[in-house]
């Protein structure tokens, strides 16, 4: 029997990919890969549910080319059902075969089970002082002895009766003027931005002035839509970063906009679509009219940034990183392509450098740790880390290269945080049984666990906060030494260490193929573990350099941030070396520190003079080019360090460990010889 | 395993093999004595290169290779290769022992990552070849100028950003204007490369790694070189 032909398959936005049979039919594959497709009619091309888009060009990333012909072609009953639906342009997977490499992205309605964006924005006091107000005026009737304009009484009246002076009227709060005080009856509720500009005029007395704070991620947006009187959170709604089809990561996003013409533009243009539907349904779930919001506050690090203000983001592709602007901007909404009230202003948060965004300073405002005596450690985890360390006397702050394997990528079995993966992970000392927890269900699921698993309990990978887990738990049970190899002693303890099949490479089998949602085993490999030691070596090292340019030995809390931050244990984080020691009930996740603080500059201008301080006052350093970068990166790379000490772990690591900085000698040389002499 | 043993009175045979662990451990000054022991046992400086150090640190790139051992453990075998080989460079001259060739190895314009690329840099050390690192952030003009210097056999370019990666293909093109592209090996490497990428800007290799780059460099230098 001949061996299948293997094709690449990529399925955005889970990410999740492998290797699949040429020739196979793509919703079967898809499965394979744990990707679960709605599908109502099982395959007869009638519900068209199990919809694909498939994503055309060459993806440097993963190493293929994908293309719209690499799928059988379209046949009658699909294309009959496409048409019925008004889905042409997609594919239905049911009906389609694999002809080669691929990239597909599944529309969120077909998407068995839907992605979880829960974001809710977190209660803390924050005193409201918005730019935008409302104020109630009655105006002089005009009358033929009085040749002064409607707007020069207006004016007046602002001035008689609320003292402001210097006054500035927007186009279409001027065209709104004259019938408003003929409905009102010459009374007028008066919006005020910053009291100079009169942005909206309604007839009567009116009660209602909204704002939105968006956090635009690279993974996640975020729309908090407030009342600016009350400063309520209406409704907070969120959604995938659209522009996760053109590039998973940042660069990939600047190579995109390198490469193609259109690129910038098209990404542009994903991104405020997806930011005016996210804020016509926060309204409407609020119950309110887009016309009531006039003022917006924006974060994002600096290539969001750039490109959601139509910003070419290629000089952020390369070193020196130059941005187009890095300070506070006051503009139009509508000028940035955003459908509110037409008056409505927009308001973006200054950047510190070219990897050091909006959305940190967002992050420093939430937070607040310039506030504080003590030193605070601000991390905000992602494919890139932004960190800050310091307080009232002085911050710093950097990024560090962590790359993609924190979000499952580059990992065997890794995939995001989505139901199935597997984002908890226990491992006993003893028998080195483990025992995990899959997103979306309550139970752990180990040994004592029925053999036959519903289908949403079976795992389909390992997200981001499992893999650090799993490692974490693999070095506190042995799997693991110190220095992040297979301990030859491992393999004889359980059959779940095991040699890769043909290699003298190691791994562990976390989940066995009958509790597994693709049938085959999920493994731990040799190449995984490596993968995460590099990525929390650069977190690390990031982090001891911001020590070492403050003068700082200890520190006294820290603060993870982000989506992800929310899901990492304190305890693995540390047991691997990500974070410096501290004690471990001062680590704390914050929750989506960048959209909180995009609130709280909305809600209070204060806070946007002192984002604007910030911005200028913190220090910036830059990791890559200093020169003891790769001396603690390398250091670093041990779990949990290679000479730092950890007296808040010292309960929890391996009594065997041996003092930090001590190296195993002749690890394993003989080995190496016995075998070649068995060989 | 490394008991202290009194290395002038162990067998050659033995000592190379001790030579060839203690390099695999990083052990610097026990690979410089065993190079002072094996030179005072009037050992060529050429044999002692190949057979001690050399040896050794291949069993290192393979077990790099396959993830047995990782960055530290590499860069501390590199490091104690190079103490070993700063006592024997000026004698392999004196001696007018054959040479392996010479590298250039720089990160391209716009690219400030260089831990991958300093490892290929001891790699190749490690190898016998002799290194000359750029370092970051080269534009097409210091490559050219470098390789108008050195006269090496190889070039290497690496790039950790999809972003700056496309660079490789303007040096590469300056090169050949410059018509000094026939005479060169040029490897290429980094994460988010793979072959086709170097295939598609006409370099001879992409190299996954140290390890890979070694072989590459030395299978393509035997073409080559007939």
């Amino acid at each position: 029997m001949s061996v299948p032909e293997k094709v690449t398959l990529v399925v955005l936005p889970s990410g999740q990919r492998g290797q699949v049979a040429l020739g196979s039919n793509l919703l079967e594959a898809a499965r394979q890969l744990g990707v679960e497709l709605e599908s109502i009619c099982a395959g007869r091309q009638t519900c068209g549910k199990c919809q694909v888009i498939v994503e055309s060009g060459a993806f440097a990333k993963h190493g293929i080319t994908s293309a719209e012909g690499h799928l059988s072609p379209v046949g009658e009953a699909e294309r009959a059902c496409c048409r019925e639906q008004g889905i042409e342009g997609r594919r239905l997977a049911c009906a389609a075969r694999i002809l080669g490499d691929l990239v597909l992205s599944v529309p969120e309605e077909s998407q068995a089970r839907k992605q979880i964006v829960a974001k809710a924005a977190t209660e803390r006091v924050i005193e409201v002082d918005p730019a935008v107000r409302q104020v109630y005026v009655e105006v002089a009737p005009a009358g033929l002895e009085d040749g002064r304009s409607d707007w020069s009484r207006l004016r007046l009246a602002l001035l008689e009766q609320w003292g402001l002076t210097d006054l500035e009227i927007d186009l279409t709060a001027l065209r709104a003027l004259q019938p408003a005080l003929r409905q009102g009856r010459q009374a007028l509720t008066v919006s005020l931005w910053h009291d100079r500009v009169v942005l909206r005029v309604q007839p009567g007395y009116a009660e209602r002035v909204c704002g939105l704070a968006i956090d635009v991620g690279s993974t996640t947006v975020v729309v908090h839509l407030c009342d600016l009187r009350t400063g309520a959170v209406l409704s907070t709604q969120s959604a995938m970063n659209p522009q996760v089809r053109y590039g998973e990561d940042l660069m990939s996003r600047v190579s995109y906009a390198m490469t193609e013409p259109q690129g910038t533009e098209r990404m542009h243009r994903a991104i405020l679509r997806t930011l005016n539907e996210l804020a016509a349904s926060a309204a409407g779930a609020a119950g309110i009219e887009l016309d009531d919001v006039l003022d917006v506050v924006l974060v994002g690090n600096p290539v969001m940034h750039h490109v959601l203000l139509g910003i070419d983001p290629v000089e952020l592709g390369a070193a020196p990183f130059t941005l187009a602007t890095s300070e506070a901007l006051d503009l139009r909404a509508s000028e940035a392509g955003l459908h509110l009230n037409p008056a409505a202003r927009l308001h973006v948060l200054p950047c510190i450098a070219g990897h050091v965004g909006a959305d940190h300073i967002a992050a420093l405002l939430a937070e607040a740790p310039h506030m504080q005596d003590e030193v605070a450690l601000l991390i905000d985890v992602g494919t890139n880390a932004e960190l800050s360390l310091g307080g009232r006397q002085r911050m710093a702050c950097a990024s560090s290269p962590t790359g993609p394997a924190f979000e499952g990528a580059q990992i065997t079995h890794g995939q995001r945080a989505a139901p199935g993966a597997i984002e908890r992970v226990r491992i006993d000392r003893a028998t080195l049984e483990p025992r995990w927890r899959v997103i979306g269900e309550q139970d752990w699921i180990g040994p004592g666990s029925p053999d036959e698993l519903p289908a949403s309990a079976r795992a389909s990978g390992i997200c981001g906060s499992g893999i650090i887990e799993a490692v974490a738990e693999m070095f506190l049970a042995g799997v693991l030494t110190a220095d992040g190899r297979f301990s030859e002693q491992a393999a004889a303890r359980s059959k779940r260490v095991r040699q890769q099949p043909g290699g003298r490479v190691s791994e562990y089998v976390l989940v066995d193929a009958e509790r597994s949602a693709s049938g085959r085993p999920i493994v731990v490999t040799q190449n995984d573990v490596r993968a995460i030691q590099l990525a929390k070596g650069a977190l690390y090292a990031g982090a001891r350099l911001l020590m070492m340019a403050l003068g700082v030995h200890q520190v006294d809390r820290i603060l993870l941030a982000g989506a992800f931050g929310s899901y990492i244990d304190p305890l693995h984080a540390m047991v691997l070396g990500m974070i410096p020691d501290c004690d471990l009930t001062r680590v704390h996740a914050v929750g989506n520190a960048a959209g909180d603080g995009a609130r709280i500059a909305l809600l209070n201008v204060q806070q946007r003079r002192e984002a604007i301080r910030l911005a200028g006052w913190v220090e910036h350093v830059q990791t890559a080019t200093a020169a003891d970068f790769q001396d603690e990166f390398v250091a670093a790379m041990a779990l949990p360090h290679a000479r730092d000490s950890f007296p808040h772990l010292q309960e929890h690591l391996p009594p065997d460990l041996g003092a930090p900085g001590e190296r195993p000698r002749a690890r394993r040389r003989q080995t190496q010889r016995e075998e070649s002499r068995q060989a | 395993m490394t008991e202290e043993k009194d290395i002038t009175k162990i067998e050659t045979q033995e000592l190379i093999e001790t030579m060839q662990d203690d390099l695999y451990d990083g052990l610097a000054e026990e690979v410089v004595a065993g190079v002072h022991e094996l030179l005072r046992r009037e050992m060529t400086p050429y044999d002692i290169l190949t057979k001690a150090l050399v040896g050794g640190m291949d069993v290192v790139g393979a077990d790099f290779r396959d993830g047995v051992l990782f960055v530290p453990e590499v860069l501390m075998a590199a490091k104690a290769m190079k103490g070993g080989m700063e006592v024997l460079r000026p004698l392999l001259a004196e001696t007018g022992a054959p040479q392996m060739g010479t590298m250039v190895i720089g990160t391209v314009k716009g690219d400030i990552h260089d831990i991958g690329k300093n490892l290929v840099a001891m790699m190749m050390e490690g190898a016998g070849f002799k290194v000359v690192n750029l370092g970051i952030n080269n534009d097409a003009e210091a490559f050219l100028a470098a390789v108008r210097e050195h006269n090496p056999s190889i070039l290497g370019m690496s790039a950790l950003l999809t972003t700056t990666m496309p660079y490789m293909g303007v040096v590469i093109k300056a090169l050949k204007e410059a018509g000094l592209r026939k005479d060169l090996v040029v490897l290429v490497g980094g994460a988010p490369l793979n072959a086709a990428f170097a295939e598609e800007v006409e370099a001879d290799s992409y190299c996954r790694d140290a390890a890979v780059a070694v072989e590459t460099a030395k299978k393509l230098l035997a073409i080559k070189r007939g």
